[in-house]
């Protein structure tokens, strides 16, 4: 189980530049479907690297599926020569994006984000049309119903608001 | 294609998380993956019995 009070805290508490995307993002939105891992794009700066870095470092980082022993070293320099990593850590898994498909790096995706407030936590989520572009951009099989949902749900919050 | 999706969606749920806070959709989210970690051992448990 992902314990995101915890991931969300740690990357807040450490000042991390981070974006929530994915199906955890669906969840703040009001999504049903059961998600099992965080996704997060953090901001690819060298301060924000080594924010990042720092706020995950005694949550063992590993690289999540791969056999064990491999020379995984969880440091500034691994992020910055990497971009995406789907990560397990003793918080859960939580996968780290430099870059999405369809909505780019975290600069990019700032202006489509919303400040949410959870777990006494303020932080930044993917807006839902955006997170519905993004999905439709990866063009993936299993999503298809993820983004009928996520339009479900953009219909039922505008005929609310209508109301 | 979506829209052939869309007819399937239980929109009873949604209504329903939308009523809820953001921190309670999460807190249900964590739930249900206990719950659903709690079926996969089941099952496993199930398997190595039979």
């Amino acid at each position: 189980m992902t314990d995101f009070a915890a991931v969300l805290r740690r990357l807040a508490d450490g000042g991390v530049e981070f974006i929530l995307v994915g199906g955890a993002a669906a969840t703040a939105h009001g999504s049903a479907r059961l998600t099992q891992d965080i996704d997060v794009v953090y901001r690819r700066s060298s301060e924000n690297i080594a924010r990042l870095v720092s706020a995950l470092k005694a949550h063992t980082p590993y690289l999540r599926g791969a056999p064990p022993g491999l020379p995984f070293q969880w440091n500034a320099r691994t992020i910055e020569l990497g971009l995406n990593f789907t990560l397990t850590t003793d918080l859960g898994d939580v996968d780290l994006l430099g870059e999405i498909v369809g909505g780019g790096t975290y600069d990019d995706l700032l202006p489509y984000a919303v400040n949410i407030r959870v777990f006494g936590i303020e932080c930044h989520c993917l807006g839902l049309e955006r997170l519905i572009h993004v999905k439709r951009a990866a063009g993936r099989i299993k999503d298809l119903e993820a983004i009928a949902e996520l339009q479900a749900i953009l219909e039922q919050r505008s005929e609310e608001e209508q109301r | 294609m979506i829209e052939a999706y869309k007819r399937d969606i239980d929109r009873t749920l949604i209504r329903e998380n939308l009523k809820l806070s953001v921190e309670e959709r999460f807190l249900k989210l964590m739930a249900l993956q206990r719950f659903a970690d709690e079926l996969r051992r089941a099952g496993r448990e199930a398997r190595t019995r039979g």
